[in-house]
């Protein structure tokens, strides 16, 4: 009988622990996202030019690059498990779950490195001060989670497919086009200077999407990574 | 044998009947031609089996998922092929009538339209992966758990974010039911759109069982040959 009772936190943090460093040694992840998201923001500052769209437009934009960085990087959390034949190790390793949750963890920390170089250059490009700071980073944070709450699984399913990179975006833009609406709502209103009550209702909507998202990504996981 | 009698026959009655009738619409408080409201004939149905589909294939996904039986997976592909056909059917006579009656094809506040067109990308998605996948247990395995993640997303779509952006809408709710919650369909019309829905309904079934057969045969031969 093998024991039942295994230390999650201890084999999430092992799994969270091997992630950084096989993308320490590479950094094939990260390179990806940080300089997709420059790229994508230079495209974006530079085609404005000398106009300045208001703060609904500002918000749009400033998802949208978000949304692009990611869907370049985190489908590598996967699939250099496969291009490195590595999988079937971890599967003797770590139970599913542990397996998901770590590498949940590591694509919010690869996603919060992108927004901590993001957001000052996105202030300084575009000229665009959020007034209301902490919703800005709260709307921002919680938006983050369920982008790698929800795709982490996504990834895992194209990393089996001959044609990974465009599958990535398309099958996680339905997915998120939920938090991509709530989360550009936010982001609206902490440009403008609201208040938490302003923006209650998409606040509610972007928890309870990262708590369904999260659990049903970890429901699920036992099919896939069986396979 | 007797269904496909029904479905023509119904079928048949809709399309005169939606024609030689008075138009659906009183013309006091039609927006644009009158008889662009014909369309309700249709369009209503169509959409309604693009649901009915999309939820037989979360379903049979699902059973899938459970029983690891390939026919189910036939199944929901089948589901998931119809469904996409009369998705595109609702979307395209949709935007028609919208250009006719309020004046554009196209509304992005519109949570219907929007809807209707996620659940084509949704599609879309799950074809892309479908074909990119050459295992057939890996295939149906992973477009089942694709299938239920999209219908979890797509039902805090529908459901969750009307209610939060009460978005401008122009689209007519109360034509079958009003806002007291009363019929408020003329007899003949209430009686040729349930005709419609039962006929439209009917051809979905028949065109579900139909292509599930074909899947069948197509994989017995493929395994044999």
């Amino acid at each position: 009988m093998p024991t039942m009772s295994v230390n999650w936190a201890g084999r999430i943090l092992t799994v969270f622990k091997k992630e950084m460093l096989s993308e320490f040694r590479t950094r094939y992840a990260f390179n990806a996202v940080i300089m997709f998201s420059l790229v994508t923001l230079t495209v974006v500052s530079f085609s404005l030019g000398m106009n300045r769209p208001g703060p609904e437009v500002m918000a749009a934009l400033f998802w949208v690059v978000l949304f692009f960085a990611a869907a370049s990087g985190l489908a590598q959390v996967f699939v250099k498990e496969e291009e490195a034949r590595t999988a079937g190790y971890l599967r003797l390793y770590a139970p599913a779950t542990a397996v998901l949750v770590g590498k949940i963890i590591f694509n919010l920390f690869l996603l919060v490195c992108m927004a901590v170089l993001l957001v000052p250059l996105f202030v300084i490009l575009l000229d665009t001060v959020p007034q209301n700071f902490i919703l800005f980073l709260s709307g921002l944070f919680l938006g983050l989670i369920g982008l790698s709450g929800s795709t982490t699984i996504i990834a895992a399913i194209v990393s089996r497919a001959s044609v990974k990179g465009a599958l990535f975006a398309v099958l996680s833009f339905p997915v998120l086009l939920p938090l991509l609406v709530a989360a550009i709502e936010i982001t609206l209103v902490s440009l403008v200077g609201g208040n938490f009550a302003a923006a209650w209702p998409p606040l509610q909507l972007l928890l309870a999407y990262d708590v369904v998202m999260i659990t049903l990504s970890i429901m699920l996981f036992d099919f896939i990574w069986h396979m | 044998m007797i269904w496909k009698w029904f479905i023509f026959a119904a079928m048949a009655a809709v399309i005169i009947l939606a024609f030689v009738l008075p138009s659906p619409m009183d013309p006091r408080l039609s927006l644009g031609p009158v008889d662009a409201y014909r369309i309700f004939y249709f369009h209503v149905p169509a959409a309604w089996v693009a649901a009915l589909s999309f939820m037989v294939g979360m379903v049979q996904s699902a059973r899938y998922l459970k029983t690891k039986d390939m026919d189910f997976d036939r199944r929901a592909v089948a589901a998931n092929r119809l469904g996409m056909a009369f998705s595109a059917m609702a979307l395209v006579t949709g935007s028609i009538f919208a250009k006719m009656t309020w004046g554009e094809f196209w509304n992005w506040s519109e949570i219907r339209e929007v809807s209707i067109f996620i659940l084509l990308l949704i599609y879309g998605g799950y074809f892309a992966l479908r074909s990119a996948l050459s295992d057939d247990e890996v295939r149906a395995t992973f477009s089942a758990v694709m299938t239920i993640i999209f219908t979890v997303a797509a039902l805090f779509l529908i459901f969750v974010l009307p209610r939060i952006y009460p978005a401008f809408s122009q689209h007519p709710s109360d034509t079958i039911v009003d806002n007291e919650g009363k019929m408020s369909l003329s007899p003949m019309v209430a009686l040729v759109f349930g005709l419609s829905m039962a006929a439209f309904t009917a051809l979905y079934y028949w065109l579900y069982e139909i292509t599930v057969r074909g899947s069948r045969y197509f994989d017995k031969n493929r395994l044999e040959s």
